[in-house]
């Protein structure tokens, strides 16, 4: 499925807030999406990252060396800090958030150490992305879409129609989207 | 002297009666453990709504956060 050849679209949110799931879903609707082998999958991301250099994406958004022009009418993930660097042009970000507790935890495992001052971290990063929100929503060169990773797997449907909706897309290919919904994938769930 | 772990509130029997029926099949256990699971989730809501103001020393905590995860070097 085609998207709009002037557009940049991103997937985006915290790191550990379902971005790679997002990106999968994307890639079932044989929507176009950039990524690299350059960080493989492994325990953390099983079927893989689906990002660009590695994740070290943001470095090049600072340092003002990232081609945007080469990936027009295609996604590439940019987690949330990467959103400050973002040049002037026209985008469409799909935002990705997660119960905090969930992305912490997942944090933890991912670095394999317990963080001893989980509450301060926790704060700052909420503040952190309820800034981002903030400035995104205030740019004018760019749309966004906030879709909760929790309520996703919830009703995966309703969620994923939303997306279609959000890029312009028929609903041709919703059930291969849906079948990307892992719940065993869901390995930090809090009850429902 | 034992610390008090817990303490009883009261909900209206109608209330309890529709939080039995929605809590039947699932994981909760209880009445009590729903109504805890849900003003957690409440307040927990709450305070991520705060506003807040980003502070540099945030910053340097979600940097640093991302440089252990390698998403920044």
């Amino acid at each position: 499925m085609k998207l709009d050849k002037k557009t940049n679209y991103i997937v985006s949110g915290l790191e550990r807030s379902g971005t790679s799931m997002l990106m999968q879903i994307l890639y079932a609707a044989d929507i176009e999406i950039s990524f690299d082998n350059s960080r493989k999958p492994d325990d953390n991301n099983p079927r893989g990252y689906f990002e660009l250099d590695g994740g070290k994406i943001i470095n090049l958004l600072i340092n003002g060396e990232f081609n945007f022009d080469k990936y027009k009418a295609k996604f590439i993930k940019i987690t949330a800090y990467g959103l400050r660097f973002l040049p002037p042009g026209k985008y469409k970000i799909i935002y990705c958030e997660r119960n905090i507790e969930e992305v912490l935890d997942s944090m933890e495992k991912m670095i394999g150490i317990k963080d001893k001052n989980r509450d301060d971290t926790k704060k700052s990063f909420i503040r952190f992305n309820n800034m981002i929100k903030k400035e995104i929503n205030n740019r004018k060169d760019t749309q966004s879409l906030y879709i909760d990773y929790n309520e996703i797997l919830l009703d995966p449907e309703k969620n994923i129609k939303k997306i279609l909706n959000f890029l312009d897309l028929p609903h041709l290919q919703l059930n291969k989207m849906i079948e990307i919904v892992d719940k065993t994938l869901y390995r930090q769930r809090k009850i429902i | 002297m034992n610390e008090k772990k817990f303490i009883n509130i009261q909900i209206p029997t109608a209330l309890a009666n529709k939080i039995q029926k929605r809590i039947e099949g699932t994981e909760f256990a209880s009445i009590s453990s729903y109504v805890t699971y849900v003003l957690g989730e409440i307040l927990s809501e709450t305070e991520e709504k705060t506003e807040e103001t980003f502070t540099k020393e945030d910053e340097e905590k979600v940097k640093n956060r991302l440089r252990a995860l390698g998403y920044l070097d």
